[in-house]
């Protein structure tokens, strides 16, 4: 009854949604300013299915729904959001992604030289190294802070933020309970643009620094499991003296640029910061990300390398969850971003507490009217990508108690691989169009995959993955593109065979019936088909689909960033629109 | 609930004031958002200089993770050539990759050998402030810099609506 009831708002709440949106698409404009705003509605009916091992659910009928509004007029902006998950989907539900409230509002104001923002926002201080507070709401990750921040742009070329604010947690808006808070400052400068001559010249260069510092009051003991994943059960205390209060992190950039070249580093630092992520080690930590490209018209060659050592950083310190709550700060995972469905499956996540690896890609297009490259020319994109754990040697004190908690933890030589690989990808892929009518994609990729580490269980992956991507334009409007893969592999649940077929209609429809066959597992059982059957409408910059299928449960990654996501079975709505 | 019902009350006020301006003014388009960005040099950019000489402009969200995005950028650098010459648009290509793959926007916009004016949203400030749930997005602006025009997705053609509609500017 009460769902009912719930449902009935929600209801309400998307009819009178889509009349104002229906209003707003006519009229922008309000007096000298604007509104505009976005609204996401993302619902599903769930079908208990046990042999994929979808649960019967309390409420079948789960949505995730928000709205933001922004009005903005001359450099004066304010804007909020209402997100409303109070039944959200089940995969968000496990993230306890689970609540409704305004969780975002803020006052914007820009006038030459100086920007203020007060309430909710998001910052990025470089690479992301120290600071960054955003939002992905695919995974249900929104670390925005909330405060206020300056930004002053004195002359041109010189930028320098300052920011204050307590980070959001889910749905859990109790800020007078808070104990911890984040503060930072960031300064950079492009010689470029100080400096004209420099940029006359075909240079480049910009440097930057930044440093971040977090509070969280520290008036409590920490008992802490002594012998981890051993069978003894013996706590160890951390008293509160000793637990810092203040978290210092900074770093430094640098970005060289002149003509095709590029480079660019930074090297991060963070002090002890003993908490749930890293076992309460007081080892300080640091990450180091390298890139240097070369490109020319037809030609791109890119190599970068990372190394994090101890860098999770978030506003609390007993916070543990596999998704970034809290987390202050991003170390990206650099491998190669894959679309393709089979390979996204075992996609690396970043490891912050330790990883040390590089990427390296060229991008190559054989010219056009040529023999290889027919008319439209070829494109050759090869790829390869390896991450390891970095070299840990227990100190003594950590052997002697059995725990690292409370130690120094480990040492570690700092451009020494670990011994444990983590993740490899090798890849090369062909784009060609025939004609005015064919396109083919074509991809093959060998990966190496640690699923102890990367989904915590299972032991090393090893795969083949063919993928192919065939579009056949019918006529000006209308459009087929068909999509197969196949992936090879012993371990885990064996191989998997992907087939889609997606026909569209320009601009308007988007039709497509896909199915993921667990053809290669090793129970007969299991050799499930997970199914999937869509349609999406298009109009301007609303979208409506519509989808029935099955989803297997697995490992959903975007950015580097992942979270696990449970098996389903049922029937999708979503709409999202923006005004 | 009292949340609820004070968000339905924003929304209803909103729309009342919209329905009223509307009666009393002719259509006017909304600006591009002012918005400090990257250029492809790590350089600062502010949106509200994105502008070409009283020609439309074309906008186009990507990343390049994104494939539709990919897929349209290649369709429209097929007849870029073309459109320049007939409409005189300039298209600024704004990638929304992050601290992951944007070091790699320059050698893939190299590699594929397009004309267009590439810049960089690493942290999603223009894509927030635009609104924008998901690329591949596309808008045009007229010549005084307002966006007459948007779409979000890809499907292979829908190009030619852009086109369209920039042939309708260049008539206006």
């Amino acid at each position: 009854m009460r769902n009912i009831y719930k449902l009935a708002k929600l209801t309400c709440l998307i009819l009178f949604v889509c009349g104002f949106v229906f209003v707003a698409q006519s009229q922008h404009v309000v007096g000298n300013g604007k509104i505009s705003g976005e609204f996401g509605f993302n619902g599903m009916y769930y079908i208990p299915d046990s042999l994929i091992g979808a649960e019967p659910v309390d409420s079948k009928v789960r949505a995730n729904t928000y709205l933001s509004l922004m009005y903005n007029n001359g450099g004066f902006t304010v804007g909020a959001q209402y997100e409303f998950y109070s039944f959200p989907l089940i995969d968000f539900e496990k993230i306890d992604y689970k609540g409704q409230g305004l969780t975002r509002f803020y006052f914007d104001y820009k006038h030459k030289i100086i920007q203020v923002t007060a309430g909710t926002f998001y910052e990025q201080f470089g690479n992301g190294f120290t600071l960054r507070s955003y939002e992905e709401r695919q995974l249900g990750v929104d670390n925005s802070l909330l405060g206020a921040r300056i930004k002053l742009t004195p002359y041109q070329g010189i930028t320098i933020k300052g920011v204050w604010g307590i980070q959001r947690e889910n749905f859990d808006f109790d800020y007078k309970y808070r104990q911890d808070f984040v503060r930072g400052i960031d300064g950079e400068f492009a010689f470029g643009d100080i400096f004209p001559v420099i940029s006359e010249k075909g240079f480049t260069a910009t440097v930057g620094g930044s440093f971040v510092s977090k509070y969280e009051k520290s008036d409590y003991d920490i008992y802490v499991d002594l012998f981890p994943g051993t069978d003894r059960q013996t706590e160890g205390i951390i008293l509160s003296e000793k637990i810092p209060a203040n978290v210092a992190c900074w770093s430094t950039r640098l970005n060289f640029g002149y003509e095709g070249f590029r480079f660019e580093a930074e090297f991060a630092q963070k002090v002890n910061d003993p908490n749930a992520t890293n076992q309460f080690i007081y080892k300080k930590g640091n990450a180091l990300f390298l890139s240097a490209t070369y490109s020319m018209k037809g030609l791109g060659v890119s190599a970068s390398f990372i190394r994090s050592d101890n860098m999770d950083f978030r506003s609390q310190r007993l916070a543990l969850a596999k998704t970034p709550v809290l987390a202050i700060n991003y170390i990206p995972a650099i491998n190669r971003q894959y679309t393709y469905q089979l390979i996204s499956n075992y996609s690396y996540a970043s490891q912050p507490n330790g990883q040390i690896g590089a990427q390296l890609q060229v991008n190559y297009q054989i010219p056009k009217k040529t023999k290889l490259g027919g008319k439209y020319g070829t494109d050759i994109t090869f790829n390869f990508s390896r991450f390891h754990d970095i070299d840990r040697v227990s100190v003594p004190l950590a052997d002697s108690l059995g725990t690292m908690s409370g130690t120094e933890g480990y040492k570690s030589g700092f451009f020494k691989f670990g011994k444990k690989l983590l993740y490899q990808d090798v890849g090369i892929e062909f784009s060609h169009r025939f004609d005015k009518r064919w396109k083919l994609i074509l991809a093959y990729n060998y990966i190496t995959y640690n699923m102890d580490v990367l989904q915590g269980h299972g032991g090393m992956l090893q795969g083949h993955l063919v993928s192919s991507d065939l579009t056949c334009k019918i006529n000006t409007k209308h459009a087929l593109r068909l999509e197969l893969q196949h992936l090879y592999t012993k371990e885990d649940v064996g191989s998997w065979l992907y087939a889609m077929l997606e026909y569209s209609i320009s601009p308007r429809w988007f039709i497509s019936v896909g199915d993921q066959w667990n053809y290669g597992n090793s129970v007969k059982g299991q050799r499930i088909h997970y199914y999937n059957v869509s349609a999406a409408f298009v109009w301007h910059t609303t979208r409506i689909a519509l989808n029935f299928g099955k989803t297997r449960e697995g490992i959903l990654c975007v950015g580097g960033v992942c979270r696990s996501v449970p098996a389903s079975y049922g029937m999708g709505l979503s709409v999202t629109t923006s005004f | 609930m009292k949340k609820i019902a004070l968000v339905i009350a924003l929304i209803l006020s909103v729309s009342l004031i919209y329905a009223q301006e509307g009666q009393e003014k002719a259509k006017q388009y909304p600006k591009l958002p002012a918005v400090d960005i990257k250029t492809l040099n790590g350089s600062t950019f502010n949106t509200g200089d994105i502008k070409n000489d009283g020609k439309p402009v074309i906008i186009s969200l990507w990343a390049t993770w994104c494939k539709p995005c990919i897929a349209e950028l290649l369709a429209i650098a097929d007849v870029y050539d073309d459109w320049v010459e007939e409409t005189g648009v300039k298209l600024y290509a704004i990638s929304i990759d992050d601290s992951k793959t944007a070091a790699r926007v320059a050698p893939f916009v190299n590699g594929k050998g397009w004309d267009y004016e590439v810049l960089q949203d690493p942290n999603w400030d223009f894509k927030r402030a635009m609104n924008v749930p998901d690329v591949p997005y596309l808008c045009i602006l007229n010549g005084n810099g307002e966006i007459v025009w948007q779409h979000t997705s890809y499907a292979p053609g829908s190009e030619e609506e852009v086109y369209q509609e920039l042939l309708k500017l260049i008539k206006k």
